[in-house]
């Protein structure tokens, strides 16, 4: 893998690169809404599309048929716009036809009800596209397709799905339907709990029960789902989670990967208890021979981990044994979790659980879970975790390797490895890793450049690093000085000033370190430079020979009424020679 | 009267103030001697079809990427097919911001696949200026 590119969704053009995370997010954005304005046209134009020349045909590149064919009252039309998920047209043809007094065959009407209960009585495709991250989202939305018999989520997130609405159409049509089989309660009730409406959800299945209907798996994960919302306190949803768990023994039905998730996702909210019961749900999962999934495991951690009290037991290395051995596929929508594990690996500090976490990542498919926000994320605190346990070495290499194609270092990484130099004396690197913060944009973060620059002023070094530095600290000062149109003006700090003035003292830049010195600078921000600046620039300017600015100095001294005053001014007598006029 | 043999395709000399790419500054009969072809394509080998069609799609491109990007193209865009895949290799000018760039990336690789019901890959080389050869 090559180090320095970026990734291969962006042009490889060193004018188009993006440079830091910001830009790389904004330019995959702004390419996927270009796509998105091609397929409006295609939409809006499909005439001019549908050629069909290829051989064989391709169907993916033809503009979607979405109008309906049939017309007329019948019930091949009502099939076919709810196959076409035209949630509004659907229903009027509905109405109609009961209305004209034809029977809607139970399929008929019970697919209806899917249709709707599904989209919540909103239309199927919302005006305002919302923003779609990556294709790194298809593979697992395609997965969940084929093991949810449901009809896939459309978009991937449901951010705001809208309320259940009273006496909204599912409800009517099902209230009006002549007969209803098991199949209509089960539906309503997912749609129920889908759209938060949980506690019509449970009376409906108290219905289904008076029916005497047995409720299918799905209902069973929705209503396991749904119990968060109807008790509050933790030992009463328990309670309620086991009459579920109960009723679905007595009624036959097989529990699956995506109850287990349920109740170990309601198991997440229940604080201590969830602790203790937890371990029992998932000695469950194995008798019944059902393999965890990344959800479980998310769970899992989050029941343990998330804790006020952070009990550090073994099972993080257990879980992380599991991962290890097996090859993921995107079983349940919560999947996409896998970022917990890593979370929690570097809050616990622990570097060898983070290699393992690492190799398990790269093999098969399992990278797939991770899209590019969260990539970024779990590479940084992965540097993070770098630099605080690793040798400088090894933190350097990594660094090299990894920005900036696998991640752009946040200003909390630098800030680590800049301390990870200090810790290993290595602070020769730092002028190339201001170089870094500059192209990625920190140059005007303060932490960052107090950071960098006391770091670089506290003690004297070699020459030529001496001179590296006095560049960087030229750089920050050029910073500080402009005014952009846009940008606020940067306020000098005292001590930033004072390592700016000693940098350049030490590199023997008098006329720039006095520059910096003016009088105006120092009482404009109401700072007094310390001591150690003074002196240092009295060395310097005894190195250049230039007694004019040594006398300044004193002057400066003087007039803020130092201690020290008395102290240069004997230095200045000693050490230059200085002409009557001067004294 | 001259001939279009003697007309086709070369900038005349002029007073020296003209810049010139070295595609355009070279005359046809450079083709395979100084310069490249604009467009790879399989058609005209022997007992090949479809080479009208290929050059209709040419021009077509050509148009639609002169549209797309608009002043920004630096040079003549260079069409390459393997197999089934169309790869566009466009040298652009920095006029645009790398966002706008890569929207209209997104768009014209879409719009293309759609249209020629075939991948459409786009590749692009940004250069500060138009790379001039010389001045005639």
């Amino acid at each position: 893998q090559d180090p320095t590119a970026a990734h291969y969704m962006f042009q490889d053009d060193p004018f188009l690169m993006p440079r830091n995370a910001a830009n790389s997010r904004l330019f995959a954005l702004s390419k996927e809404s270009g796509r998105n304005a091609a397929k409006y046209i295609i939409k809006q134009f499909p005439q001019y599309f549908d050629k069909t020349f290829a051989e064989p045909n391709v169907s993916c590149l033809m503009p979607e048929a979405l109008t309906p064919q049939i017309e007329g009252v019948s019930e091949e039309a009502l099939k076919e716009r709810i196959h076409l998920r035209r949630v509004k047209d659907s229903v009027d043809l509905f109405d109609q036809l009961v209305q004209a007094g034809t029977p809607v065959s139970l399929e008929t009407t019970n697919s209806l009800l899917d249709l709707l209960c599904f989209y919540g009585d909103g239309e199927s495709t919302p005006e305002k596209n919302e923003e779609e991250k990556e294709d790194l989202k298809e593979p697992k939305v395609n997965a969940s397709e084929q093991k949810a018999p449901t009809r896939p989520f459309q978009r991937g997130s449901q951010s705001s799905s809208p309320r259940w609405r009273e006496n909204n159409n599912a409800e009517r049509i099902f209230k009006i339907m002549p007969e209803r089989n098991a199949h209509s309660y089960c539906t309503m009730i997912r749609g129920m709990v889908k759209h938060g409406a949980s506690a019509k959800a449970y009376d409906m299945y108290i219905d289904l029960l008076n029916e005497r209907h047995k409720a299918d798996v799905h209902t069973f994960n929705a209503l396991i789902t749904a119990v968060p919302y109807l008790k509050e306190r933790f030992l009463e949803r328990w309670e309620l989670a086991k009459v579920f768990l109960n009723h679905m023994a007595q009624q036959g039905v097989q529990p699956n990967l995506l109850t287990f998730n349920a109740l170990l996702k309601m198991l997440r909210r229940c604080g201590g208890l969830g602790r203790s019961m937890s371990l029992l749900v998932i000695k469950e999962m194995e008798a019944l021979d059902i393999e965890p999934s990344l959800a479980t495991y998310d769970h899992l951690l989050f029941i343990f981990y998330r804790g006020v009290d952070l009990c550090p037991s073994g099972i993080i290395s257990e879980v992380l044994d599991d991962v290890e051995k097996r090859t993921f596929t995107p079983q349940d929508p919560d999947d996409g979790m896998d970022f917990y594990i890593a979370d929690n690996c570097c809050d616990l500090k622990d570097i060898t659980l983070a290699y393992r976490l690492n190799k398990a990542i790269e093999k098969g498919d399992n990278w797939k879970f991770l899209d590019v926000d969260r990539l970024n994320a779990y590479w940084s605190k992965f540097f993070s975790l770098l630099c605080m346990m690793e040798q400088i070495d090894v933190v350097l290499k990594w660094y090299k390797e990894m920005s900036p194609s696998l991640f752009y270092p946040t200003p909390k990484n630098i800030l680590d490895l800049l301390q990870a130099l200090d810790a290993a004396n290595h602070l020769e690197v730092i002028p190339s890793v201001w170089e870094d913060m500059k192209q990625l944009g920190f140059n005007r973060r303060q932490d960052l450049l107090e950071e960098l620059l006391s770091l670089m002023s506290r003690e004297q070094h070699p020459e030529e690093i001496q001179l590296a530095f006095a560049k960087c600290a030229e750089d920050i000062k050029a910073v500080h000085e402009q005014t952009g149109r846009e940008q606020a003006l940067l306020e000098w700090t005292g001590s930033a000033l004072g390592h700016v003035v000693l940098l350049f003292s030490r590199a023997g830049r008098t006329q720039d370190a006095w520059y910096v010195n003016m009088m105006e600078r120092f009482q404009q921000i109401n700072r007094i430079p310390t001591e150690q600046v003074m002196h240092e620039f009295l060395n310097c300017a005894k190195q250049t020979n230039c007694p004019d600015e040594a006398i300044k100095l004193v002057k400066l001294a003087a007039s803020f009424g130092l201690p020290s005053s008395q102290r240069l001014k004997s230095r200045m007598e000693k050490e230059f020679e200085l002409s009557e006029k001067q004294k | 009267p001259p001939s279009p043999q003697t007309r086709a395709a070369r900038v005349r000399v002029g007073k020296g103030d003209k810049p010139v790419t070295y595609e355009k500054a070279h005359a046809p009969h450079y083709i395979a001697h100084r310069k490249g072809w604009l467009s790879l394509h399989t058609g005209n080998l022997a007992g090949e079809l479809s080479a009208a069609e290929r050059a209709v799609e040419d021009a077509f491109l050509r148009r639609f990427l002169y549209g797309t990007f608009p002043g920004i193209l630096a040079d003549e865009v260079v069409l390459k097919r393997r197999a089934n895949l169309l790869v566009v290799c466009a040298v652009l000018a920095r006029g645009l911001a790398p966002a706008k760039l890569y929207f209209l990336v997104g768009y014209a690789e879409t719009l293309l696949s759609h249209f020629y019901k075939c991948p459409v890959r786009l590749e692009l080389q940004t250069v500060p200026t138009k790379v001039v050869y010389k001045y005639l």
